[in-house]
């Protein structure tokens, strides 16, 4: 007889339907306004730096926009998802190396996609679970994050550069059309 | 005390299978819980005056709440008894006043749990010990208030260890951190009373931990030597993670006693403390910590950084519990700054 107990879990399953969380992706790079919103965790700064670096030198981008995440676990504060809105096309956002700041990358790269803003979120491979978690809260379990190695707060000057471009292929195939980018890098 | 059914006879077999059904549905928070019903709930429920559905936790990252009716069922699993439900509710009033705790705490890497520390004369009512053990174990209220507080970060927001909980190695009793302040031995006034309570009012205050350590310094002969134990303790470098190691202290009553005798107020010794502990760039720096990469530096190498960042309560709660055996006090470290504030049990 198990049919009297309280299952103290009934509030999780509660969760509305959800929208797609997959914006519309733009034909290509050129002319495009790439936001790069670094989390405060340390070295997201400088790997986001290098990353908006090396997608520059390969296409003909628009501009880098860097912004600043204040509290790397907490929702993007509504008047920096407006300013994202208006000035970027597509955004980067990173670096999940955290249990909290992980799940809030993807929750981020979910809303923000919702909003018709093409994402790629990255988080260190470290936080998998988390991530996923997320995404799997937030109605969107199919939703991709680009995975870089854990972890990125001790790495050199050398590291940093070389991190930026080894992710600029996964983030590049996560922001635009993919028939686009064959042949498209100068 | 009074239990939340009136059994006929005790059936200790079925009570088994009902805690292996209950591990099953993967409810337990590792130990053996109590399954909850909708008559025990109810029985909980008589204990406030809050409305069942009122919410009282909310999770800004997950869009998840909380309400009394779900704390309920979790003080029923924690093992509780039905009074306790006025101590737990006002747990995370406390707690929802913790920016830690709003925004990712319970899934940080260093697995704090919720420091909760219960002023006035409900600790007496329901038996909450301030004296010696007061960290128990062997206390029922301060065994199973805080371990309701988990089983609702577990079963409410669903933030479960190695998913959306991201706990390295863990802290040790993560789910078993309530204490009664000993105002019967305290020098000085309540923490409570320090934020604004009134004296005979019963308070709850609340605040993510993630370490204690030791000041055992018991055959102490000045007060000056005490405070510099505690000083040399604060300043560790290990619990570190940025230019402040947020802390407060558990003070032994004896210190305390030490320090009043000295003509020491609370606020003095928080000042004597808080003016001393810190260690220089040179020092951080050899242990890889150094802070001339960030924001405001770079710094001398006899540049002195504080351990904490202001001499309030906030900054440096100090609350005066155990016995009067052996003077130990604890240094805890906070994750994110303690709110300053208590509140009343209702």
């Amino acid at each position: 007889m198990t049919t009297a107990i309280i299952d103290p879990t009934a509030g999780l399953r509660d969760a509305a339907v959800s929208p797609p969380a997959e914006a519309a992706r733009p034909d290509g790079f050129p002319g495009l306004r790439i936001g790069l919103l670094e989390n405060t965790k340390h070295n997201a700064d400088r790997i986001l730096k290098a990353l908006g670096e090396e997608l520059a030198q390969r296409h003909d981008v628009g501009a880098l926009v860097h912004r600043t995440k204040p509290v790397f676990a907490m929702p993007l504060p509504e008047d920096l998802v407006e300013e994202l809105i208006r000035e970027c096309d597509v955004v980067v956002i990173g670096i999940g190396d955290c249990g909290s700041c992980s799940a809030s990358a993807v929750a981020d790269g979910i809303a923000l996609e919702r909003v018709g803003i093409p994402t790629a979120v990255i988080c260190t491979d470290a936080f998998v679970a988390p991530s996923q978690a997320m995404a799997d809260l937030k109605g969107a379990p199919e939703y991709p994050f680009v995975l870089t190695a854990h972890p990125i707060a001790n790495l050199s000057d050398t590291q940093i550069a070389d991190r930026g471009r080894e992710l600029a292929e996964q983030v590049e195939a996560r922001l635009v059309l993919s028939d686009s980018l064959a042949g498209s890098r100068s | 005390m009074s239990s939340a059914v009136e059994a006929p006879v005790l059936d200790p077999e079925a009570a088994v299978s009902v805690i292996d059904h209950v591990y099953a549905q993967g409810w337990s928070d590792g130990l053996p819980a109590v399954a909850a019903t909708e008559k025990i709930v109810r029985r909980f429920l008589e204990e406030t005056v809050r409305q069942p559905n009122e919410v009282v936790g909310r999770h800004p990252q997950l869009e998840r709440e909380v309400t009394v009716r779900d704390v309920a069922v979790s003080a029923v699993m924690a093992g509780c008894l039905p009074e306790y439900l006025p101590v737990v509710l006002t747990a995370w009033d406390a707690l929802s006043a913790e920016r830690a705790a709003r925004g990712g705490g319970w899934q940080s890497t260093s697995g704090p749990g919720a420091l909760i520390v219960v002023n006035g004369p409900i600790r007496e009512e329901l038996g909450i010990n301030s004296t010696g053990g007061a960290l128990g174990p062997g206390f029922r209220a301060n065994s199973t208030i805080p371990r309701a507080i988990g089983l609702t970060v577990r079963n409410g927001f669903g933030i479960r260890p190695r998913e959306l909980e991201q706990t390295t190695v863990g802290t040790p009793g993560r789910w078993q951190m309530l204490l009664g302040e000993n105002e019967e031995e305290s020098p000085w006034e309540p923490l409570s009373v320090e934020t604004g309570i009134a004296a005979d009012q019963s308070a709850v205050s609340a605040t993510l931990v993630r370490d204690f350590e030791l000041v055992d310094n018991r055959s102490f002969t000045r007060a000056e030597d005490v405070l510099a134990d505690l000083v040399d303790t604060i300043q560790r470098s290990g619990a570190l993670i940025g230019p402040h190691s947020p802390s407060g202290i558990i003070l032994n009553p004896e210190h305390a006693r030490l320090f009043a005798g000295a003509g020491m107020s609370k606020q003095d010794v928080r000042e004597w403390i808080t003016s001393r502990a810190g260690r220089t760039e040179a020092e951080l720096t050899a242990v890889g910590k150094g802070l001339s990469g960030r924001g405001d530096g770079p710094f001398a190498p006899d540049h002195f950084h504080p351990t904490i960042a202001g001499s309030t309560p906030a900054h440096l709660p100090i609350i005066v519990a155990g016995a009067s055996n052996a003077a130990i006090s604890l240094v805890f470290r906070v994750l994110g700054v303690w709110s300053g504030t208590s509140f009343p049990v209702r």
